[in-house]
Protein backbone atom coordinates (compact mmCIF):
# COMPACT_ATOMS: atom_id res chain seq x y z
CA UNK A 1 0.00 0.00 0.00
CA UNK A 2 2.71 2.38 1.07
CA UNK A 3 4.96 1.53 -1.82
CA UNK A 4 2.16 2.13 -4.29
CA UNK A 5 1.80 5.79 -3.26
CA UNK A 6 5.31 7.19 -3.03
CA UNK A 7 4.18 10.62 -4.20
CA UNK A 8 1.53 10.89 -1.52
CA UNK A 9 3.99 9.75 1.13
CA UNK A 10 6.59 12.28 0.08
CA UNK A 11 4.04 15.08 0.19
CA UNK A 12 2.98 14.10 3.70
CA UNK A 13 6.58 13.87 4.85
CA UNK A 14 7.40 17.26 3.37
CA UNK A 15 4.40 18.84 5.10
CA UNK A 16 5.37 17.24 8.41
CA UNK A 17 8.94 18.47 8.06
CA UNK A 18 7.68 21.98 7.42
CA UNK A 19 5.48 21.86 10.52
CA UNK A 20 8.00 20.45 13.00
CA UNK A 21 11.07 22.61 13.71
CA UNK A 22 14.48 20.92 13.29
CA UNK A 23 15.99 19.51 16.48
CA UNK A 24 17.93 21.93 18.63
CA UNK A 25 21.24 20.17 18.11
CA UNK A 26 21.10 20.61 14.36
CA UNK A 27 20.25 24.28 14.78
CA UNK A 28 23.22 24.74 17.07
CA UNK A 29 25.51 22.80 14.77
CA UNK A 30 24.47 25.03 11.89
CA UNK A 31 24.94 28.17 13.91
CA UNK A 32 28.37 27.17 15.14
CA UNK A 33 29.78 25.20 12.22
CA UNK A 34 33.46 25.66 11.40
CA UNK A 35 33.38 24.84 7.75
CA UNK A 36 35.63 26.22 5.06
CA UNK A 37 32.74 28.53 4.20
CA UNK A 38 32.96 30.39 7.50
CA UNK A 39 33.94 33.62 5.83
CA UNK A 40 30.94 33.62 3.52
CA UNK A 41 28.53 32.37 6.17
CA UNK A 42 29.89 35.07 8.45
CA UNK A 43 28.81 37.73 6.00
CA UNK A 44 25.32 36.31 5.57
CA UNK A 45 24.92 35.71 9.29
CA UNK A 46 25.52 39.37 10.03
CA UNK A 47 22.53 40.35 7.89
CA UNK A 48 20.06 38.04 9.62
CA UNK A 49 20.99 37.49 13.27
CA UNK A 50 20.06 33.99 14.47
CA UNK A 51 17.10 33.84 16.86
CA UNK A 52 18.12 33.64 20.54
CA UNK A 53 18.32 30.02 21.75
CA UNK A 54 15.28 28.88 23.70
CA UNK A 55 15.59 29.11 27.49
CA UNK A 56 16.38 25.71 28.88
CA UNK A 57 14.78 24.71 32.18
CA UNK A 58 18.00 22.98 33.21
CA UNK A 59 20.02 26.18 33.12
CA UNK A 60 23.75 26.09 32.55
CA UNK A 61 25.93 23.18 33.49
CA UNK A 62 28.81 23.80 35.93
CA UNK A 63 32.18 23.50 34.24
CA UNK A 64 34.16 20.39 35.08
CA UNK A 65 37.74 20.77 36.36
CA UNK A 66 39.11 19.49 33.05
CA UNK A 67 37.02 21.97 31.07
CA UNK A 68 38.25 24.75 33.33
CA UNK A 69 41.82 23.60 32.87
CA UNK A 70 41.36 23.56 29.11
CA UNK A 71 39.84 27.04 29.07
CA UNK A 72 42.52 28.58 31.25
CA UNK A 73 45.36 27.04 29.28
CA UNK A 74 43.66 28.08 26.02
CA UNK A 75 43.31 31.71 27.10
CA UNK A 76 46.85 31.75 28.49
CA UNK A 77 48.44 30.39 25.32
CA UNK A 78 46.37 32.72 23.14
CA UNK A 79 47.45 35.76 25.10
CA UNK A 80 51.09 34.67 24.90
CA UNK A 81 50.71 34.05 21.17
CA UNK A 82 49.19 37.44 20.44
CA UNK A 83 51.82 39.14 22.58
CA UNK A 84 54.48 37.41 20.49
CA UNK A 85 52.70 38.34 17.26
CA UNK A 86 52.56 42.05 18.10
CA UNK A 87 56.24 42.00 19.02
CA UNK A 88 57.19 40.14 15.82
CA UNK A 89 55.45 42.77 13.68
CA UNK A 90 56.88 45.61 15.79
CA UNK A 91 60.40 44.28 15.26
CA UNK A 92 59.87 43.47 11.56
CA UNK A 93 58.31 46.74 10.49
CA UNK A 94 61.33 49.14 10.47
CA UNK A 95 63.78 46.94 8.49
CA UNK A 96 61.07 45.72 6.07
CA UNK A 97 59.61 49.17 5.43
CA UNK A 98 63.08 50.60 4.94
CA UNK A 99 63.66 48.27 1.99
CA UNK A 100 60.11 48.10 0.68
CA UNK A 101 58.29 51.33 1.60
CA UNK A 102 55.14 50.19 -0.22
CA UNK A 103 54.63 47.48 2.44
CA UNK A 104 54.08 50.06 5.18
CA UNK A 105 50.23 49.98 5.06
CA UNK A 106 50.21 46.17 5.03
CA UNK A 107 52.55 45.90 8.04
CA UNK A 108 50.52 48.50 9.90
CA UNK A 109 47.27 46.71 9.08
CA UNK A 110 48.60 43.37 10.33
CA UNK A 111 50.08 44.98 13.45
CA UNK A 112 46.84 46.76 14.28
CA UNK A 113 44.87 43.55 14.03
CA UNK A 114 47.34 41.72 16.27
CA UNK A 115 47.26 44.55 18.80
CA UNK A 116 43.47 44.26 18.87
CA UNK A 117 43.70 40.49 19.42
CA UNK A 118 46.12 41.05 22.29
CA UNK A 119 43.73 43.55 23.83
CA UNK A 120 40.89 41.02 23.55
CA UNK A 121 42.85 38.27 25.28
CA UNK A 122 44.24 40.59 27.97
CA UNK A 123 40.66 41.49 28.77
CA UNK A 124 39.52 37.85 28.77
CA UNK A 125 42.39 36.75 31.00
CA UNK A 126 41.64 39.43 33.58
CA UNK A 127 37.89 38.80 33.38
CA UNK A 128 38.12 35.05 33.84
CA UNK A 129 40.89 35.23 36.44
CA UNK A 130 43.30 33.12 34.43
CA UNK A 131 46.97 33.20 35.38
CA UNK A 132 49.00 34.81 32.58
CA UNK A 133 52.03 32.94 31.27
CA UNK A 134 54.99 32.98 33.63
CA UNK A 135 57.42 33.10 30.71
CA UNK A 136 56.20 36.50 29.53
CA UNK A 137 59.73 38.05 29.43
CA UNK A 138 61.11 35.02 27.58
CA UNK A 139 58.40 35.16 24.90
CA UNK A 140 58.96 38.91 24.53
CA UNK A 141 62.68 38.49 23.91
CA UNK A 142 62.24 35.50 21.59
CA UNK A 143 59.48 37.12 19.53
CA UNK A 144 61.41 40.35 19.11
CA UNK A 145 64.51 38.37 18.13
CA UNK A 146 62.58 36.28 15.61
CA UNK A 147 60.89 39.29 14.03
CA UNK A 148 64.06 41.33 13.83
CA UNK A 149 66.32 38.55 12.50
CA UNK A 150 63.89 37.49 9.76
CA UNK A 151 63.38 41.12 8.74
CA UNK A 152 67.16 41.58 8.46
CA UNK A 153 67.28 38.53 6.18
CA UNK A 154 64.95 40.31 3.78
CA UNK A 155 61.33 40.84 2.92
CA UNK A 156 60.87 37.26 1.70
CA UNK A 157 62.19 35.79 4.94
CA UNK A 158 60.00 38.13 6.97
CA UNK A 159 56.96 37.01 4.98
CA UNK A 160 58.01 33.35 5.31
CA UNK A 161 58.12 33.91 9.08
CA UNK A 162 54.57 35.29 8.99
CA UNK A 163 53.50 32.36 6.81
CA UNK A 164 54.96 29.78 9.21
CA UNK A 165 53.63 31.45 12.36
CA UNK A 166 50.13 32.03 11.01
CA UNK A 167 49.89 28.47 9.66
CA UNK A 168 50.56 27.10 13.13
CA UNK A 169 48.31 29.65 14.82
CA UNK A 170 45.43 29.01 12.42
CA UNK A 171 45.56 25.28 13.13
CA UNK A 172 45.87 25.97 16.83
CA UNK A 173 42.79 28.23 16.91
CA UNK A 174 40.86 25.67 14.87
CA UNK A 175 41.66 22.95 17.40
CA UNK A 176 40.43 25.21 20.21
CA UNK A 177 37.22 26.08 18.39
CA UNK A 178 36.59 22.41 17.67
CA UNK A 179 37.01 21.55 21.35
CA UNK A 180 34.69 24.38 22.40
CA UNK A 181 32.07 23.27 19.88
CA UNK A 182 32.29 19.75 21.27
CA UNK A 183 31.55 21.14 24.74
CA UNK A 184 28.65 23.21 23.46
CA UNK A 185 27.16 20.34 21.45
CA UNK A 186 27.39 18.10 24.47
CA UNK A 187 25.52 20.62 26.62
CA UNK A 188 22.85 21.04 23.96
CA UNK A 189 22.44 17.28 23.71
CA UNK A 190 22.02 17.01 27.47
CA UNK A 191 19.45 19.79 27.41
CA UNK A 192 21.55 22.45 29.13
CA UNK A 193 21.61 26.08 28.18
CA UNK A 194 24.62 27.58 26.42
CA UNK A 195 25.35 31.06 27.69
CA UNK A 196 26.46 34.20 25.91
CA UNK A 197 29.91 33.78 27.42
CA UNK A 198 30.60 30.70 25.33
CA UNK A 199 28.92 31.90 22.15
CA UNK A 200 30.92 35.11 22.36
CA UNK A 201 34.13 33.24 23.03
CA UNK A 202 33.61 30.96 20.02
CA UNK A 203 32.72 33.89 17.77
CA UNK A 204 35.75 35.86 18.96
CA UNK A 205 38.05 32.93 18.32
CA UNK A 206 36.54 32.46 14.85
CA UNK A 207 37.02 36.09 13.95
CA UNK A 208 40.61 36.06 15.19
CA UNK A 209 41.38 32.81 13.36
CA UNK A 210 40.02 34.28 10.12
CA UNK A 211 42.17 37.38 10.55
CA UNK A 212 45.25 35.27 11.22
CA UNK A 213 44.60 33.24 8.08
CA UNK A 214 44.17 36.50 6.18
CA UNK A 215 47.72 37.42 7.29
CA UNK A 216 48.85 34.06 5.95
CA UNK A 217 47.33 34.92 2.56
CA UNK A 218 49.02 38.33 2.57
CA UNK A 219 52.37 36.71 3.36
CA UNK A 220 52.05 34.20 0.51
CA UNK A 221 50.98 36.98 -1.89
CA UNK A 222 54.12 38.92 -0.96
CA UNK A 223 56.65 36.27 -1.99
CA UNK A 224 56.90 34.28 1.24
CA UNK A 225 57.57 31.17 -0.88
CA UNK A 226 60.57 32.82 -2.53
CA UNK A 227 62.56 32.91 0.71
CA UNK A 228 65.76 30.87 0.58
CA UNK A 229 65.76 28.21 1.95
CA UNK A 230 62.01 28.31 2.44
CA UNK A 231 61.61 24.76 3.80
CA UNK A 232 64.26 25.27 6.45
CA UNK A 233 63.02 28.67 7.58
CA UNK A 234 59.36 27.70 7.84
CA UNK A 235 60.23 24.30 9.31
CA UNK A 236 62.31 25.79 12.11
CA UNK A 237 59.81 28.55 12.89
CA UNK A 238 56.86 26.17 12.88
CA UNK A 239 58.64 23.75 15.21
CA UNK A 240 59.48 26.68 17.48
CA UNK A 241 55.85 27.78 17.48
CA UNK A 242 54.61 24.34 18.40
CA UNK A 243 57.14 24.16 21.23
CA UNK A 244 56.15 27.58 22.51
CA UNK A 245 52.45 26.63 22.40
CA UNK A 246 53.17 23.43 24.29
CA UNK A 247 55.09 25.29 26.98
CA UNK A 248 52.64 28.20 27.36
CA UNK A 249 49.73 25.83 27.79
CA UNK A 250 51.47 24.56 30.90
CA UNK A 251 53.52 27.39 32.38
CA UNK B 1 23.28 -3.67 67.18
CA UNK B 2 26.78 -4.67 68.26
CA UNK B 3 27.51 -6.13 64.85
CA UNK B 4 26.75 -2.74 63.34
CA UNK B 5 29.57 -1.16 65.31
CA UNK B 6 32.53 -0.47 63.11
CA UNK B 7 36.01 0.68 63.84
CA UNK B 8 37.22 4.22 63.54
CA UNK B 9 40.73 5.61 63.37
CA UNK B 10 42.95 5.61 66.40
CA UNK B 11 43.31 9.39 66.14
CA UNK B 12 39.58 9.84 66.41
CA UNK B 13 39.49 7.56 69.42
CA UNK B 14 42.20 9.58 71.12
CA UNK B 15 40.27 12.71 70.41
CA UNK B 16 37.35 11.08 72.12
CA UNK B 17 39.43 10.65 75.27
CA UNK B 18 39.83 14.38 75.62
CA UNK B 19 36.13 14.78 76.07
CA UNK B 20 33.86 14.20 79.04
CA UNK B 21 32.60 10.63 79.36
CA UNK B 22 29.83 9.82 76.94
CA UNK B 23 27.55 6.83 76.50
CA UNK B 24 28.87 4.13 74.18
CA UNK B 25 27.78 4.87 70.67
CA UNK B 26 27.88 3.13 67.36
CA UNK B 27 30.78 4.61 65.44
CA UNK B 28 30.76 5.06 61.75
CA UNK B 29 33.20 4.90 58.91
CA UNK B 30 33.66 8.22 57.18
CA UNK B 31 32.23 6.73 54.01
CA UNK B 32 28.84 6.04 55.57
CA UNK B 33 26.21 8.78 55.24
CA UNK B 34 25.80 10.63 58.51
CA UNK B 35 22.08 9.86 58.54
CA UNK B 36 22.68 6.28 59.49
CA UNK B 37 24.75 7.13 62.50
CA UNK B 38 22.18 9.59 63.68
CA UNK B 39 19.25 7.28 63.27
CA UNK B 40 20.96 4.43 65.07
CA UNK B 41 22.53 6.43 67.85
CA UNK B 42 20.06 9.14 68.65
CA UNK B 43 18.26 6.86 71.09
CA UNK B 44 21.45 6.05 72.98
CA UNK B 45 22.69 9.55 73.58
CA UNK B 46 20.51 10.98 76.26
CA UNK B 47 22.87 13.83 77.11
CA UNK B 48 22.73 15.45 73.71
CA UNK B 49 21.77 19.08 74.10
CA UNK B 50 20.26 19.45 70.68
CA UNK B 51 16.58 19.86 69.88
CA UNK B 52 14.70 17.38 67.79
CA UNK B 53 14.12 19.78 64.91
CA UNK B 54 17.82 20.51 64.54
CA UNK B 55 18.47 16.82 64.36
CA UNK B 56 15.85 16.45 61.66
CA UNK B 57 17.52 19.06 59.53
CA UNK B 58 20.89 17.38 59.85
CA UNK B 59 19.46 13.96 59.14
CA UNK B 60 18.90 14.56 55.47
CA UNK B 61 22.45 15.75 54.84
CA UNK B 62 25.07 13.35 53.69
CA UNK B 63 28.76 13.60 54.10
CA UNK B 64 30.46 12.81 50.83
CA UNK B 65 32.40 9.55 50.77
CA UNK B 66 36.17 9.99 50.69
CA UNK B 67 36.37 8.60 47.16
CA UNK B 68 34.11 11.33 45.77
CA UNK B 69 35.82 14.12 47.60
CA UNK B 70 37.55 16.63 45.39
CA UNK B 71 41.13 16.89 46.55
CA UNK B 72 41.94 20.14 48.27
CA UNK B 73 44.81 20.83 45.91
CA UNK B 74 42.48 20.67 42.91
CA UNK B 75 39.94 23.00 44.44
CA UNK B 76 42.42 25.63 45.24
CA UNK B 77 44.14 25.92 41.90
CA UNK B 78 43.07 29.03 40.11
CA UNK B 79 41.35 28.18 36.87
CA UNK B 80 38.95 29.79 34.42
CA UNK B 81 36.35 31.68 36.43
CA UNK B 82 33.04 31.64 34.59
CA UNK B 83 30.61 34.53 35.10
CA UNK B 84 27.92 32.61 33.31
CA UNK B 85 27.98 29.07 34.60
CA UNK B 86 27.12 28.02 38.13
CA UNK B 87 30.01 27.87 40.57
CA UNK B 88 31.66 24.50 41.16
CA UNK B 89 30.79 22.65 44.39
CA UNK B 90 32.22 24.22 47.51
CA UNK B 91 35.19 22.46 49.10
CA UNK B 92 33.12 21.76 52.21
CA UNK B 93 29.87 19.80 52.21
CA UNK B 94 26.80 21.19 53.86
CA UNK B 95 27.22 18.93 56.89
CA UNK B 96 30.89 19.88 57.22
CA UNK B 97 29.98 23.57 56.94
CA UNK B 98 27.37 23.20 59.69
CA UNK B 99 29.82 21.43 61.97
CA UNK B 100 32.79 23.69 61.26
CA UNK B 101 30.95 26.99 61.52
CA UNK B 102 29.51 25.89 64.86
CA UNK B 103 32.95 24.78 66.01
CA UNK B 104 34.47 28.15 65.07
CA UNK B 105 32.30 29.78 67.74
CA UNK B 106 34.22 27.78 70.34
CA UNK B 107 37.68 28.56 69.01
CA UNK B 108 38.25 31.74 71.09
CA UNK B 109 37.81 29.59 74.20
CA UNK B 110 39.16 26.19 73.19
CA UNK B 111 41.53 26.91 70.33
CA UNK B 112 41.79 25.21 66.95
CA UNK B 113 41.57 21.70 68.27
CA UNK B 114 39.38 18.69 68.91
CA UNK B 115 37.61 20.36 71.86
CA UNK B 116 36.22 23.14 69.71
CA UNK B 117 35.13 20.58 67.12
CA UNK B 118 33.41 18.46 69.75
CA UNK B 119 31.62 21.46 71.25
CA UNK B 120 30.54 22.58 67.81
CA UNK B 121 29.27 19.11 66.98
CA UNK B 122 27.18 19.06 70.14
CA UNK B 123 25.78 22.52 69.39
CA UNK B 124 24.32 21.35 66.10
CA UNK B 125 23.17 18.02 67.43
CA UNK B 126 25.89 15.79 66.12
CA UNK B 127 27.98 13.32 68.06
CA UNK B 128 31.38 14.37 69.35
CA UNK B 129 32.94 11.81 67.06
CA UNK B 130 31.47 13.51 63.96
CA UNK B 131 34.71 15.43 63.61
CA UNK B 132 36.30 12.11 62.57
CA UNK B 133 34.78 12.52 59.11
CA UNK B 134 36.83 15.65 58.51
CA UNK B 135 39.76 14.76 56.29
CA UNK B 136 42.42 16.76 58.18
CA UNK B 137 41.01 16.84 61.69
CA UNK B 138 41.62 20.16 63.46
CA UNK B 139 43.38 21.54 60.38
CA UNK B 140 40.00 21.39 58.63
CA UNK B 141 38.82 23.95 61.14
CA UNK B 142 41.68 26.30 60.24
CA UNK B 143 41.12 25.68 56.56
CA UNK B 144 37.44 26.43 56.95
CA UNK B 145 38.22 29.67 58.75
CA UNK B 146 40.60 30.71 55.95
CA UNK B 147 38.11 29.70 53.27
CA UNK B 148 35.13 31.40 54.92
CA UNK B 149 37.05 34.62 55.50
CA UNK B 150 38.40 34.67 51.96
CA UNK B 151 35.06 34.06 50.27
CA UNK B 152 33.39 36.47 52.68
CA UNK B 153 35.49 39.36 51.36
CA UNK B 154 33.36 39.75 48.24
CA UNK B 155 30.31 40.49 50.37
CA UNK B 156 32.23 43.08 52.42
CA UNK B 157 33.42 44.85 49.30
CA UNK B 158 30.42 47.17 48.93
CA UNK B 159 30.55 48.19 52.59
CA UNK B 160 34.25 48.93 52.32
CA UNK B 161 34.13 51.09 49.22
CA UNK B 162 30.70 52.67 49.81
CA UNK B 163 30.29 53.98 46.31
CA UNK B 164 33.78 55.46 46.19
CA UNK B 165 35.04 52.53 44.14
CA UNK B 166 35.45 54.64 41.03
CA UNK B 167 37.74 57.21 42.66
CA UNK B 168 39.80 54.81 44.81
CA UNK B 169 43.07 53.62 43.37
CA UNK B 170 43.81 49.90 43.16
CA UNK B 171 46.38 50.15 45.94
CA UNK B 172 43.90 51.90 48.24
CA UNK B 173 41.38 49.17 47.58
CA UNK B 174 44.01 46.50 48.20
CA UNK B 175 44.82 48.07 51.55
CA UNK B 176 41.15 48.30 52.54
CA UNK B 177 40.49 44.69 51.56
CA UNK B 178 43.61 43.38 53.29
CA UNK B 179 42.66 45.22 56.43
CA UNK B 180 39.13 43.83 56.25
CA UNK B 181 40.53 40.33 55.94
CA UNK B 182 42.88 40.88 58.92
CA UNK B 183 39.95 42.05 61.00
CA UNK B 184 38.36 38.69 60.29
CA UNK B 185 41.02 37.23 62.60
CA UNK B 186 40.16 39.61 65.45
CA UNK B 187 37.84 37.23 67.30
CA UNK B 188 40.23 34.30 67.26
CA UNK B 189 43.45 36.33 67.47
CA UNK B 190 44.31 34.79 70.85
CA UNK B 191 44.49 31.34 69.28
CA UNK B 192 45.92 32.38 65.90
CA UNK B 193 49.58 31.75 66.78
CA UNK B 194 48.63 28.18 67.50
CA UNK B 195 46.89 27.98 64.14
CA UNK B 196 49.91 29.49 62.38
CA UNK B 197 52.09 26.81 63.97
CA UNK B 198 49.79 24.08 62.64
CA UNK B 199 49.74 25.73 59.21
CA UNK B 200 53.55 25.76 59.14
CA UNK B 201 53.76 21.99 59.63
CA UNK B 202 55.26 20.33 56.54
CA UNK B 203 52.11 18.29 55.92
CA UNK B 204 49.86 21.36 55.97
CA UNK B 205 52.19 24.06 54.66
CA UNK B 206 51.38 23.48 50.95
CA UNK B 207 47.64 23.85 51.54
CA UNK B 208 48.19 26.90 53.74
CA UNK B 209 50.47 28.49 51.14
CA UNK B 210 47.92 27.85 48.38
CA UNK B 211 45.21 29.39 50.50
CA UNK B 212 47.44 32.44 51.04
CA UNK B 213 47.95 32.69 47.28
CA UNK B 214 44.20 32.43 46.71
CA UNK B 215 43.64 35.21 49.22
CA UNK B 216 46.10 37.52 47.46
CA UNK B 217 44.44 36.71 44.13
CA UNK B 218 40.99 37.37 45.57
CA UNK B 219 42.09 40.72 46.99
CA UNK B 220 43.58 41.86 43.69
CA UNK B 221 40.54 40.62 41.80
CA UNK B 222 38.12 42.45 44.09
CA UNK B 223 40.31 45.55 43.91
CA UNK B 224 39.77 45.49 40.15
CA UNK B 225 43.39 44.99 39.16
CA UNK B 226 43.60 44.14 35.45
CA UNK B 227 47.34 43.58 34.98
CA UNK B 228 48.13 40.47 32.94
CA UNK B 229 51.90 40.85 32.61
CA UNK B 230 54.67 39.66 34.96
CA UNK B 231 53.46 42.17 37.56
CA UNK B 232 50.55 39.74 38.04
CA UNK B 233 53.04 37.47 39.82
CA UNK B 234 55.03 40.11 41.69
CA UNK B 235 51.90 41.80 43.02
CA UNK B 236 50.45 38.57 44.37
CA UNK B 237 53.76 37.41 45.80
CA UNK B 238 54.43 40.70 47.59
CA UNK B 239 50.91 40.92 48.96
CA UNK B 240 51.15 37.33 50.23
CA UNK B 241 54.40 38.12 52.04
CA UNK B 242 53.01 41.35 53.49
CA UNK B 243 49.80 39.66 54.59
CA UNK B 244 51.65 36.81 56.31
CA UNK B 245 53.95 39.23 58.13
CA UNK B 246 51.10 41.49 59.22
CA UNK B 247 49.08 38.54 60.41
CA UNK B 248 51.95 37.43 62.60
CA UNK B 249 52.45 40.99 63.87
CA UNK B 250 48.75 41.17 64.76
CA UNK B 251 48.98 38.16 67.10
CA UNK B 252 51.20 40.16 69.47
CA UNK B 253 49.52 43.53 68.99
CA UNK B 254 47.84 44.80 72.16
CA UNK B 255 47.04 48.33 70.94
CA UNK B 256 43.36 49.37 70.94
CA UNK B 257 41.63 48.52 67.70
CA UNK B 258 44.88 47.00 66.39
CA UNK B 259 46.10 50.45 65.35
CA UNK B 260 49.72 49.26 65.41
CA UNK B 261 48.87 46.48 62.99
CA UNK B 262 47.13 48.91 60.68
CA UNK B 263 50.19 51.17 60.67
CA UNK B 264 52.45 48.16 60.10
CA UNK B 265 50.35 47.08 57.12
CA UNK B 266 50.43 50.57 55.64
CA UNK B 267 54.22 50.83 55.96
CA UNK B 268 54.74 47.45 54.29
CA UNK B 269 52.39 48.27 51.42
CA UNK B 270 54.05 51.66 50.91
CA UNK B 271 57.46 50.00 50.80
CA UNK B 272 56.24 47.48 48.24
CA UNK B 273 54.74 50.15 46.04
CA UNK B 274 57.86 52.35 46.16
CA UNK B 275 60.01 49.33 45.28
CA UNK B 276 57.64 48.44 42.44
CA UNK B 277 57.77 52.04 41.23
CA UNK B 278 61.57 52.01 41.24
CA UNK B 279 61.70 48.77 39.25
CA UNK B 280 59.19 50.18 36.76
CA UNK B 281 61.18 53.40 36.35
CA UNK B 282 64.43 51.54 35.76
CA UNK B 283 62.93 49.19 33.20
CA UNK B 284 61.23 52.07 31.43
CA UNK B 285 64.52 53.95 31.27
CA UNK B 286 66.32 50.87 29.95
CA UNK B 287 63.78 50.21 27.21
CA UNK B 288 63.72 53.88 26.19
CA UNK B 289 67.51 54.05 26.04
CA UNK B 290 67.65 50.82 24.07
CA UNK B 291 65.13 51.89 21.45
CA UNK B 292 66.74 55.35 21.23
CA UNK B 293 70.15 53.74 20.59
CA UNK B 294 68.69 51.54 17.84
CA UNK B 295 66.99 54.53 16.23
CA UNK B 296 70.20 56.61 16.34
CA UNK B 297 72.09 53.78 14.60
CA UNK B 298 69.30 53.46 12.00
CA UNK B 299 69.45 57.19 11.32
CA UNK B 300 73.22 56.85 10.72
CA UNK B 301 72.48 54.35 7.97
CA UNK B 302 73.32 51.15 9.84
CA UNK B 303 71.10 48.47 8.33
CA UNK B 304 69.49 47.14 11.46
Amino acid sequence: MASSHPVLLRTVARAAARLSPPPQIIQAARQLSTGASTLSSHATASNTPPPPPPESPKGKKPLTPSQKAFLSSALRVNQAGELAATLIYTAQTPPVVRREPHLKPLMKHMYDQEADHLRVFNHLIAKHRVRPTALYPLWSVMATGLGWSTAIMGKEAAMACTEAVETEIGGHYNAQIRKLLEMVTEWEAEGYEVGEEFRDLINTLRRIRDEELEHLDHAVEHDAQKAEPHWLLTGVIRAGCRGAIWVSERV
Amino acid sequence: MASAAVTCSAGAARRMLLLPPRPTVTLLRPSVPVTRSLSTTANHSSVCRHSHTQQQSIRSRHIRPESQRTPASQLQTRAYHSHDHPAPPRPFTEAETTLLSAALQHVPEHGFGPEALAHGARDVGLLDISAAVLPDGPFSLIRYHLYAQRTGLAAKKDDLFQGTEAIMTVSEKVEALTWARLRGNEVIIGKWQEALAIMAMPSQAPTAAKELGCLADEIYYLAGDLSVDPSWYTKRASLSAIYAATELFMTTDRSPGFQETRAFLRRRLDEASSLGGAVRSVSQWLSFTGSAAVNVLRSKGVRI
